[in-house]
């Protein structure tokens, strides 16, 4: 597949501050890409260092296969010539603006014809639900519908590329979950390229079809959604993605299919799939892989419940320390039941 | 429950005396003496009558004065506005470096009384002037190409000290501006000056617009700059044809002018407020600032920076120099020389019975009007902003309506209202005070409303549910809170006061003399350097008020 950008050894200071350390990917033709990290991890920068909007320290940046940065070689394209889209975390719609005018003005920009603009607006207005508001100034839309004329201001030009930075954190969460869908739907009817930014984990499973989760400047893993969140490769990236239980533990031998657990407690149980050597660690488990009311595994007791909807959360101790976990199933413990807990998967990292 | 609603009737009672003595206040400090003006203005001894504003439109001179008003303020504004646009934006969005102290040296002119600027631009470009005779001994010429004494010298120097509101209004607008939108025009394929055109440019009108239309104000109702600068040319504008008439005495005719120039400089305003209130259309969500785009000037970096900091040193520096340069000079013309400098000018200003008359008097006069208006000014603010009490918004209004009356104005008022049975103020000090409170209470208003606002309600309340009364409230949550915009804002009415020259010089008497007074008699009679002795000692207290509030405000005022 052809790779839409192309970022390599990407480095960006601000004085002595490294904010961006060697950072390398590529977004394909056809793909949902997320830069996913906590703010300050860098994300924002390498997303501006692709729209030219900042200029990196070091590394290469191509767009399309077309080299546009590059201090080594002193290429700079400005960012109103590489044929981009970009969304803004605050939409940046122009307030002296209409609808209309807001969108429109990378065609007029680009001198397009005005038969060619007003067929391309239609289509737009109809696509982003927006008929109806064209000659309405922002300052008279809802924060939803602003956002929207901003994709559409970014579309307008059809590039092949996008970016976005944050579109929906300034959204309420109803309307956070509905965009989620409008934007993925958006995606494969015009079959763009999307590089997303997001600190919201849910965001970035939800949509992508690839995710580069950020720490402190670099690129800790990459992968498919559900890769990152089965096979998290270090504690930070178990902990960011999703739920997660950590107690100390050690490791006190190896099974066929795994190894030997033993808790702070001395309770002992077995875990599939890892192969670490004894000594101590850091367990992790899931909520949803702790199965409770089952013949075998550990005892333990109900401390708290909590009802969720479609799930009921418990808090159960097994022998000390506490875990969270989730199910959903019919059955209802209370407060003080002892029962047993089966624990189906959990990984070991060093402490 | 008896107890508590005892006590919540008995509180509103009280704030209801104090409305009504405000009231009172109001009507006859503010209300009385200016419809006195209107009232005059169409009156003569067989009663209604036109024909004092016939007056104005059959002589020349008033015709003349009037056009010259106009035009020299326009071109003034359009000079200022020209200057602090294209400076804020080199200031805020530009690579020029010392940024800060740039500045601070475009706004120096702001501290300056307008009319001590004008002293100090004649010393410069005057016939002897140090500027002109610069000129003269460098290209051996009789006579220097410019005459500070003309119309073009009022205009001049008109918008060198409007300017600064031009400054500070749009540096203010194009700090505030998202960078994103700006951004979002270049991801759209806009090109840095297509961006500036399209989007930053618009978004910065509104500013742009009002500091403008506040300029024109500035500069109609200036009477210093017209004064010391026009009359030797024989060039004259309203203010200045308006003292003119007072001093023949022609009150009616003086009336129907104040109310015609009342009425140029009003518009303005009104338009200025409309705009201040239609900015929400303009006012997006803002997400989170990131750093301003500086446009890069490459190899015109210095140059650019050399040329903005020599207009920064001509509007501020170079005329307080001169100043401080005559104020110890033996004789006005005489040559630069270390033996020609003299410190006997201080000598004699300190030992001048005049001088420490005018100082007291001038002390006297700013800490009693910033006292006063503050002390009502909060009142008034409470009550309408915090308290919501039916009627108070109208105080509020009636407090303000000064803002929109010339200062000459407010001293044909005075002089209408105080100066015959049963209340004769005129000729005693007490008429210029009475004249302080008018113009300066809509500023303290202003400041105490603004700094209410600041304090959310919910601190209160939270209070009142912890147990504390309402006096106890004010004393242990509101007053702490408040008191450091208090403070500053009655710094903000003493300053201005302290060296107020046009209503002070038409409501001085003997005795009754203030600094600004004094300086325009000494400029006036040819006592240039004890002017600018007195000037410059003028300027260094302003200068340590100034320290003050910075300190006060931490930074956030300035003078």
């Amino acid at each position: 597949m052809e790779e839409r950008i192309k970022v390599s050894n990407l480095v960006k200071r601000f004085g002595t501050f490294t904010a961006v350390d060697d950072v390398s990917f590529a977004v394909h033709e056809n793909e949902f890409f997320s830069l996913l990290g906590p703010s300050g991890c860098g994300k924002t920068t390498t997303l501006r260092c692709i729209s030219g909007l900042e200029q990196p320290t070091e590394g290469d940046i191509y767009i399309s296969g077309q080299l546009v940065t590059s201090p080594k070689r002193n290429v700079m394209v400005p960012p109103e010539r590489r044929g981009i889209g970009m969304v803004f975390q605050n939409y940046a719609v122009w307030p002296h603006m209409t609808v209309e005018q807001n969108m429109s003005y990378p065609l007029r920009l680009a001198k397009t014809p005005k038969e060619k603009i007003n067929r391309k607006m239609a289509y737009l207005l109809e696509l982003l639900e927006l008929q109806g508001l064209e000659k309405r100034f922002p300052s008279e839309l809802s924060g939803g519908q602003q956002q929207r004329v901003a994709l559409g201001r970014a579309l307008s030009t059809d590039p092949k590329v996008m970016l976005l930075d944050e579109p929906l954190s300034n959204l309420d969460a109803k309307l956070r979950e509905q965009m989620r869908f409008e934007l993925k739907d958006l995606q494969r009817k015009t079959g763009i390229s999307i590089l997303y930014v997001t600190h919201d984990q849910v965001e970035a499973m939800a949509m992508s079809d690839r995710v580069a989760v950020m720490k402190s400047g670099a690129v800790v893993q990459e992968g498919a959604p559900h890769d990152i969140y089965e096979k998290p490769k270090d504690k930070f990236v178990a902990d960011f993605i999703g739920t997660m239980n950590f107690v100390p533990c050690s490791v006190t031998g190896r099974t066929e299919q795994g190894v030997t657990i033993r808790l702070k407690s001395g309770v002992e149980f077995g875990i599939e799939g890892s192969s670490a050597h004894e000594g101590d660690y850091t367990l992790a488990i899931r909520p949803e892989d702790i199965i409770l009311g089952t013949e075998r595994g550990v005892e333990c007791e109900v401390d708290v419940r909590i009802f969720l909807g479609n799930v009921i959360e418990y808090r159960v101790r097994i022998g000390e320390d506490l875990f969270r976990v989730q199910t959903n199933s019919s059955m209802r413990l209370e407060p003080g039941d002892r029962t047993r807990a089966f624990i189906q998967n959990g990984l070991v990292f060093p402490k | 429950m008896n107890p508590d609603t005892a006590i919540t009737r008995r509180s509103i009672d009280v704030r209801y005396v104090f409305m009504a003595i405000v009231g009172l206040f109001f009507l006859a400090v503010i209300v009385y003496p200016l419809s006195l003006v209107m009232i005059k203005s169409f009156s003569s001894e067989a009663g209604f009558t036109l024909e004092n504003y016939a007056k104005i439109f059959s002589q020349d001179a008033n015709i003349r004065a009037l056009w010259n008003s106009v035009w020299v303020s326009c071109l003034s504004t359009l000079i200022c506005v020209a200057a602090g646009t294209i400076l804020a934006m080199l200031i805020v969005r530009t690579d020029i470096p010392y940024k800060s102290w740039l500045r601070m040296l475009l706004l120096l002119p702001y501290g300056i009384p307008p009319f001590i600027g004008a002293m100090a631009w004649a010393q410069l470009f005057g016939p002897v002037g140090y500027a002109s005779k610069l000129y003269m001994s460098i290209t051996g010429a009789m006579f220097a190409p410019w005459n500070i004494y003309s119309a073009a010298g009022v205009v001049l120097v008109l918008a060198v000290y409007q300017f600064p509101v031009v400054f500070i209004t749009v540096s203010g607008a194009l700090g505030r501006i998202d960078t994103s939108l700006e951004e979002a025009a270049r991801m759209s394929g806009a090109g840095p000056f297509r961006t500036l055109i399209d989007v930053t440019l618009p978004l910065i009108t509104p500013a742009i617009t009002a500091s403008a239309l506040l300029a024109f104000v500035g500069c109609i109702s200036n009477f210093g700059i017209p004064a010391l600068l026009g009359f030797r040319a024989r060039f004259f504008v309203l203010t200045t044809r308006i003292y003119s008439a007072l001093s023949i005495p022609d009150m009616p005719l003086a009336t129907a002018m104040a109310i015609l120039l009342a009425i140029i400089s009003g518009i303005p305003l009104i338009l200025e407020r409309r705009l201040e209130r239609g900015k929400s259309k303009y006012t997006v969500i803002a997400g989170k600032s990131v750093r301003p785009q500086t446009m890069s000037f490459g190899g015109w970096r210095i140059p650019v920076f050399i040329l903005v900091v020599l207009v920064a040193l001509f509007a501020g520096v170079v005329p307080l120099l001169s100043m401080l340069l005559t104020s110890f000079l033996k004789y006005w013309g005489a040559p630069l020389e270390l033996a020609n400098m003299t410190s006997s000018h201080y000598k004699y200003i300190l030992n001048l019975p005049m001088v420490t008359r005018a100082f007291r008097n001038s002390v006297f006069l700013a800490v009693s009007a910033a006292t006063i208006t503050m002390a009502v000014g909060a009142l008034v603010s409470y009550m309408s902003v915090r308290a919501k009490i039916k009627g108070a918004r109208t105080l509020d209004f009636i407090g303000t309506i000064p803002y929109a009356v010339p200062c000459t104005m407010v001293a044909i008022a005075m002089i209408l209202a105080w100066s015959r049975p049963p209340v004769v103020l005129y000729g005693t000090i007490w008429v210029i005070l009475a004249a302080y409170l008018v113009r300066y209470m809509p500023f303290s208003i202003r400041t105490t409303n603004a700094t209410l606002q600041q304090v959310h309600v919910s601190l209160e309340e939270a209070a009142r549910v912890s147990g504390a009364g309402w006096t106890q409230t004010m004393r242990d949550i509101v007053m702490p809170l408040i008191r450091p915009g208090l403070v500053a804002g009655w710094i903000l009415v003493f300053m201005p006061a302290l060296r107020e020259l046009t209503m002070s010089v038409l409501l001085w008497s003997q005795g009754a003399e203030t600094m600004g007074v004094v300086i325009y008699n000494m400029q006036d009679a040819g006592y240039t350097q004890i002017a600018a002795a007195l000037s410059t000692l003028v300027l260094l207290v302003i200068l340590a008020g100034n320290a003050v509030v910075r300190k006060l405000s931490k930074g956030e005022i300035s003078i």
